[in-house]
């Protein structure tokens, strides 16, 4: 498998987004698609709540699994915990 | 010494502290005279602040929580409280101490008790995330990352980063400007100026000395970043391979004009904030001294009185008119205008009607630091007087 992950937003908006692209092995990706379909069911594209935060982060997890693509969206202020562990998984590999 | 209630001399924060003061008669007096004062000075939501008041708030009291790297904040264990003494923890104890000098700043000079001035009770979560790059003010609470080490560290050491998001709070209690595009920008400047204003306050610097950078200490050594954003020459903060350019403009003909979207930064509000940033440091340093006082408060004026939707025109022109009423057709309204225009905004010149001649807001204003020192004779001479009226 291979998930992009692009972060964007926040206090040092101004740098521009960080892209990072992670290949998972053939061990890891049955954790990592468990991972995603959790934060797929729990967190729908909810983007940035704009009412209420400022300078806050707004990810963006594209993944690419055999032939199928998949994005998830969400931000710090959003995020469900599902989504959160596939961030924490993400940021650990 | 006494205490008109017509021509009120004494600063609204003395009266505060008066009416907060346990003697009901010396309160009711206090009242009067700081509903008096504020009438003259044209200050909205007087009486809701003043029922504020009445209610016994929390004057800002700080709470610090560890998310201990998760980012659920109610998961967050409360690790520090405002009776508590310093713990083991630098960033928490960092947090406290910029909590605390955002809320005194925004108290001693602007007579702003915390963020919406009713006393609301300051909510700071510390270690969030694995590696977060940020700092955010959610709409209710400020909460930190620790940085990734690499290119950035923890962002509670930067007491302007602290006071930045805060007055995110500040904002939203009063103008609430729309977090797109100009308002946007107008909204991310007020977090740089007024954070920049708590940095030199508590540095106790003149402008002229002060660096006027935001987030100096955010970057690992490593990183050839001077910091985030520089108010004094927006674009310059850093240039290099890995970040790239500083992107803020210095002027309106470098306005960067981006699509109003998430993934542009709402249209680039932590971009173009470098024009009113800019706007800001050539007030604070036309008109010299410290930046808190003549410059901060016509910015501080202007933001109460600025709506949600407003534009750099609007707030220039806001400012301008600001400066006129609080300080007369002088140099201030002068280093006003000539500020803007050396960002590209010509403001619109207004008639100012000139502060009443025997209740000079300026002078009020002046006298705040001045005062301070004799709230135990103001207590007394309310004593008296409030004697006299019953």
């Amino acid at each position: 498998m291979k998930v992009t992950l692009a972060v964007r937003g926040g206090l040092a908006a101004a740098i521009g987004p960080r892209v990072r692209v992670i290949s998972s092995d053939a061990e890891q990706d049955r954790e990592l698609r468990r991972l995603v379909s959790a934060a797929a069911a729990s967190s729908p594209d909810r983007g940035v709540d704009d009412r209420a935060g400022r300078d806050v982060m707004s990810y963006t997890v594209t993944v690419e699994d055999g032939g199928a693509v998949r994005q998830l969206r969400a931000a710090d202020t959003t995020m469900s915990p599902a989504f959160a562990a596939l961030l924490e998984w993400l940021e650990q590999h | 010494m006494s205490i008109s209630r017509r021509n009120c001399i004494v600063p609204p924060f003395i009266l505060k502290r008066l009416i907060e003061n346990g003697d009901e008669a010396i309160r009711e007096s206090a009242i009067a005279s700081l509903v008096s004062t504020a009438q003259l000075r044209g200050e909205r939501a007087v009486r809701t602040s003043v029922s504020g008041l009445g209610a016994a708030p929390a004057d800002g009291g700080r709470t610090i929580f560890d998310c201990a790297q998760g980012t659920v904040l109610s998961k967050a264990t409360l690790v520090r409280s405002e009776a508590d003494g310093p713990v083991g923890d630098a960033s928490i104890n960092h947090a406290f101490d910029g909590l605390g000098a955002t809320r005194d700043f925004y108290r001693q000079v602007f007579q702003r008790n915390s963020l919406d001035d009713h006393g609301q009770r300051l909510d700071g979560y510390v270690h969030r995330g694995l590696r977060y790059n940020n700092a955010f003010w959610d709409g209710q609470e400020m909460v930190f990352g620790d940085g990734d080490g690499q290119i950035f560290t923890d962002f509670t050491g930067s007491v302007d980063v602290i006071a930045h998001e805060l007055t995110h709070g500040v904002t939203q209690f009063t103008a609430d400007l729309d977090y797109h595009t100009q308002s946007g920008a107008l909204n991310e400047s007020m977090s740089d100026v007024f954070g920049s204003m708590v940095k030199q306050w508590s540095l106790h610097q003149t402008a002229a000395d002060a660096d006027w950078l935001i987030g100096a200490e955010v970057f690992t050594p490593a990183i050839d970043a001077d910091a985030l954003r520089s108010m004094k020459a927006p674009g310059t903060a850093f240039d290099n391979n890995l970040l790239g350019k500083d992107p803020q403009p210095d002027h309106m003909n470098r306005y960067v004009d981006l699509p109003d979207t998430e993934d542009d930064d709402n249209g680039g509000v932590h971009i173009n904030s470098g024009i009113p940033n800019k706007a800001f440091y050539l007030v604070a340093t036309g008109i010299g001294g410290y930046s808190w006082e003549a410059a901060g408060h016509i910015w501080y004026e202007s933001l109460k009185a600025s709506s949600a939707k407003a534009q750099f025109q609007d707030f220039a022109d806001t400012t301008y008119r600001t400066a006129g009423t609080l300080y007369g057709d002088g140099p201030e309204r002068e280093a006003v205008r000539a500020a803007w225009s050396g960002v590209g905004i010509a403001v619109t010149p207004v008639d100012s009607p000139p502060p009443a001649a025997d209740s000079p807001v300026s002078t009020l204003i002046k006298r705040v630091e001045d005062l301070s020192a004799q709230v135990v004779e103001l207590t007394d001479a309310v004593r008296a007087l409030a004697g006299h009226s019953g």
